[in-house]
């Protein structure tokens, strides 16, 4: 009998050995898969229980916490709290019990601490009985600029409005408000009830609160796509350079028969201006003239290098611009009404700010991005941004031109923005564009949208270039509307900067 | 080693106060009874089975006494201000009740080193405690709902606020009648058959008995649907035919029958079936919420742990339902993480390995069996439900030994622990040879 005991010992080993093979698949190896699942009361429970980490701006030297959380009094739990709320909630988005919207999503395994670079910070704690932290995320916006901004956007008078403004030389993002905005703060309680209350108020109110303006292409460009048009002129030897004389007729007869006005139907100069004056006027039929002799293509392959349709992340996902393959799009008679921003391309303050940085960086778009470092709990460099070349709309030469004419559009006298962003209003010298677009909807229902792209290069007093894009929504001239809000930016920015 | 296991017991009591509130807990009652209960059984081994293996008590008394703490953790939550949820189906007494048993369990441990000074005295009684068995396993079966059922598990007896579970004391029973049945007839089964493709098949009236006990137990456990138990009386069985007559016909028989009764059951049963897609699928659709809901809190609560666990007090073991009982093993897991559970596991390893080691020493081949038997099911009870718990196998409830909230499991725990004790003491006492046997000098070197 003992023979067959012996062998009854090993079936009872080979048990026990299975089991230990198995508790260390289940504890050691399957942990992170088996706490991604979807409903792990237990994850769910533990966001509470221990720091979340901070986002910071960090874009004028000095931190400012724009996101943390808070021990709630008398218990050991910790609740997200956004001091400054609707100012940053672009940027941040919300961190609600269950979910979360921009960098609190894209960030939330820094912040929530359970990215895998953290893990040998959380096994030190652990064994030294510090309590787990997540990471702290630095941003590159300047509150100067964003305190700026969004102030700026509120006293505008209730129009819906946003604003980006970036480094051209290193495309960190500076600010980016979007006005109405909305207070993540609401979304933080811990009562499901509640939080589904507010969120519902949110996605329903008409005033689209939650909308990030800022990133998403919901506007004509009008005559600040002109920077895109130029370039393209240029490039292609259209123009050989700013003091090139280009047809400007009044009206403009296009050649399915119908007729382009300038503004007011205002003669163009003598009619047949250099491009810089077609420029600085911003003259309609000039610039859909070059259209048509660009073709749709040709004008579509532009706009794609200065970042139109094309998705990259800031880090959360963004579509800047679009010129879409849209029924007819090649038809040159709707070409020339592409040209100058009005047929059926769509833009975001992100892409004006981009156009403006691409011909302020020598004719090199850099890429957008807002987060500039990532710490771990122990202040240890976790991650760190390394600007890189988005793409190459132009060469320098090109930008030298476009750049020129930028310039007489805010210090020409007869220049667009010359009253709101020249030498009357600022003695800073900002180069801009504006634009005025028709936005589909009767001047009785909305007046146009104003559009402003600028920037101001590094130099005299300027320690770093900034480039601004704002659009405001039924704002009128964008001049009038949208020139000054980008000039309040750049004044806080500089200033802070100084 | 006593001491030690008793110390362990303290400092884990102690880690409890810490982890749920900060502070040490004052020295409570309930473990000085607990110290004092393993003390007397300390002195009633040493009185009534001086040469008996001196791990067995430590390693018992190291697995009972984290019971009492976890049961105690469990009992904490969410109530006298602690935090977390409170286990609604664990009343606030469950320590002291699980105290309760301890001591009946010890008490019962005494009173089988009284009574049976010798295993083979056991042999006497090989039919009346089979019939016993089968009586105490059926009783459930007749009982209505009412007195029978708890959770869907038709394997009580409720009268008044007592209740048994009587599958467990069968389970002793049980193991006696075979042993003794198989010890007088093991040479007839082992020598007499027909041989059969190579292997040597035993006589059917030889088997009729063996085999008739053997349906009606499972076909009464079918039917109080508690696979669990069964699976652990169909292991037991074949374990000891297969001592008894080392015959690998046995194994081959018994591992065909059993895949032909886990297919036929989960056919036959929808929540066989159920218990099989809840294991291979256990996140799939609705399963996390639904069906899977408590296998899959015990394995999200197994990885929360990780490697050193959240601590105890720590964690939230309290998510998952039962776990005071069949699931305790998953808040060892939780809270005590992969370290805890494989010192655990070790544990449970070290008191079945004792059990086989006194099997081998013994001469007497009633006692030899009957331990052998005994230590298998044991090893098969863990394996069953931690297996269970961690997703190695389809989930069946049966208790875990000792650290199971419950006083059937663990009075029938300390049953063991006397047999074992009672046999390794004639496995390791002088023997009536004056040979210095290898026994002898162990005694020696463990004193």
């Amino acid at each position: 009998m003992n023979r067959a005991l012996l062998r009854i010992s090993l079936a009872c080993l080979a048990m026990f050995v299975l089991l230990l093979l198995n508790m260390n698949y289940v504890q050691a190896f399957e942990t992170s898969k088996l706490a991604a699942e979807p409903g792990n009361i237990r994850v769910f429970d533990e966001q509470f229980t221990y720091q979340r980490g901070s986002i910071v701006a960090t874009g004028d030297g000095n931190d400012v916490t724009i996101a943390e959380s808070r021990l709630i009094k008398g218990t050991d739990t910790y609740q997200r709290y956004y001091p400054e709320g609707p100012v940053y909630a672009p940027v941040t988005g919300f961190d609600t019990i269950y979910s979360q919207t921009g960098i609190e999503q894209t960030e939330n395994k820094l912040l929530n601490g359970t990215d895998p670079r953290l893990a040998i910070h959380n096994l030190t704690s652990l064994l030294t009985g510090k309590q787990k932290q997540g990471a702290t995320v630095e941003l590159t916006i300047s509150p100067a600029a964003q305190q700026a901004a969004y102030s700026a956007l509120v006293n505008d008078g209730g129009h819906a409005a946003a604003v980006v403004a970036m480094n051209p030389s290193t495309g960190a993002i500076l600010a980016m408000a979007s006005y109405p905005s909305y207070d993540p703060n609401v979304l933080t309680t811990f009562d499901g009830t509640q939080l589904n209350d507010a969120y519902n108020n949110l996605v329903h109110d008409p005033a689209q609160p939650l909308l990030n303006r800022a990133v998403t292409p919901n506007f004509p460009p009008g005559s600040s796509f002109k920077i895109v048009t130029s370039s393209a002129a240029f490039s292609q030897g259209l123009v050989a350079n700013t003091n090139t004389t280009v047809p400007a007729p009044e009206p403009l007869q296009l050649p399915n028969g119908n007729l382009l006005n300038n503004d007011g139907d205002e003669t163009c100069a003598d009619g047949n201006p250099p491009i810089i004056e077609a420029f600085y006027l911003s003259c309609n039929t000039a610039f859909a003239g070059l259209g048509i002799r660009l073709t749709a293509p040709v004008l579509r392959d532009y706009a794609n290098k200065f970042g139109m349709n094309q998705t990259f992340d800031i880090p959360f996902p963004v579509e800047p611009g679009l010129f879409p393959e849209d029924q007819g799009w090649t038809d040159p008679s709707l070409t020339a009404f592409s040209a100058i921003g009005q047929f059926d391309d769509e833009v975001s303050p992100l892409q004006e700010a981009m156009l403006a940085s691409a011909i302020e960086n020598g004719g090199t778009l850099m890429k957008p991005y807002l987060v500039q470092q990532v710490l771990g709990p122990g202040l240890s460099l976790i991650e760190s941004a390394s600007p890189s070349a988005f793409s190459h709309p132009v060469t320098p030469q090109v930008a030298g031109y476009v750049k020129a004419m930028m310039y007489e559009v805010t210090h020409n006298p007869s220049g667009t923005a010359y009253e709101t962003a020249g030498p009357p209003a600022t003695s800073i010298p900002i180069y801009g564009k504006t634009g005025t677009a028709e936005n589909g909807l009767t001047p009785a229902e909305s007046p146009d949208d104003a559009v402003f792209s600028c920037f101001v290069p590094a130099g005299p007093g300027v320690s770093s270039p900034i480039a601004v894009g704002v659009i405001v929504q039924g704002g009128g001239f964008g001049a009038d509307a949208a020139a000054p809000i980008a000039v309040q930016v750049i004044q806080a920015y500089l200033k802070a900067h100084s | 080693m006593l001491v030690f296991a008793i110390a362990v017991v303290l400092l884990a009591y102690a880690a409890v106060g810490l982890g749920l509130r900060g502070k040490l807990p004052g020295l409570p009652a309930d473990l000085v009874v607990f110290a004092a209960l393993m003390g007397a059984a300390h002195v009633a081994i040493r009185r009534f089975a001086p040469h008996a293996d001196p791990l067995l008590l430590p390693l018992a008394a190291l697995l009972n006494g984290l019971g009492i703490v976890m049961i105690y953790r469990l009992q904490q939550s969410g109530r006298n201000g602690n935090p977390g949820l409170q286990v609604t189906d664990l009343p606030s007494s469950a320590t002291t009740t699980q105290l309760l048993y301890t001591g009946v369990g010890v008490a019962a441990l005494v009173v089988v080193l009284v009574l049976v000074r010798e295993a083979r005295l056991l042999q006497r009684y090989t039919y009346t405690l089979g019939a016993l068995g089968l009586v105490l396993l059926a009783i459930p079966a007749v009982l209505p709902t009412s007195h029978s059922t708890v959770n869907g598990a038709k394997v009580w007896i409720i009268f008044g606020g007592f209740s048994v579970e009587p599958g467990e004391f069968a389970r002793l029973a049980l193991a006696v009648f075979f042993a003794g049945y198989l010890v007088s007839k093991r040479d007839v089964l082992a020598l007499a058959g027909r041989r059969v493709l190579g292997i040597t098949f035993p006589r059917a009236r030889d088997l009729a008995p063996v085999l008739s006990a053997w349906v009606a137990t499972l076909l009464i456990l079918i039917f109080e649907t508690d696979i669990g138990t069964a699976a652990l009386f169909f292991g037991m069985f074949i374990a000891m035919l297969y001592i008894a007559t080392q015959r690998v016909s046995w194994l081959l028989i018994g591992v065909a029958l059993f895949l032909f009764g886990t297919f036929l059951t989960a056919n036959l049963f929808h929540h066989v079936m159920e218990r099989f897609t809840v294991w291979l699928h256990p996140f799939a659709g609705s399963n996390p919420t639904g069906i899977a809901y408590q296998p899959v809190q015990a394995l999200e609560g197994l990885a929360f742990g990780g490697l050193f666990g959240t601590g105890l007090g720590h964690g939230q073991p309290y998510y998952t339902p039962l776990v005071q009982s069949d699931f305790i093993f998953s808040a060892f897991g939780e809270e005590l993480g992969l370290v805890g559970v494989m010192a655990l596991l070790l544990v449970f390893g070290l008191l079945v390995q004792r059990g086989l080691r006194a099997a081998l020493g013994v001469n007497d081949p009633f006692a030899k069996l009957l331990i052998g038997g005994l230590s298998f099911v044991l090893a098969l009870q863990v394996f069953v439900i931690v297996g269970g718990i961690s997703g190695l196998i389809p989930l069946t409830g049966v208790t875990t030994p000792f650290l199971s909230q419950g006083g059937s499991s663990l009075v029938a725990s300390w049953i063991l622990i006397g047999l074992l004790v009672r046999v390794s003491d004639t496995a390791r006492g002088p023997a009536p040879q004056p040979i210095q046997d290898e026994g002898m000098t162990q005694v020696v070197r463990a004193g």
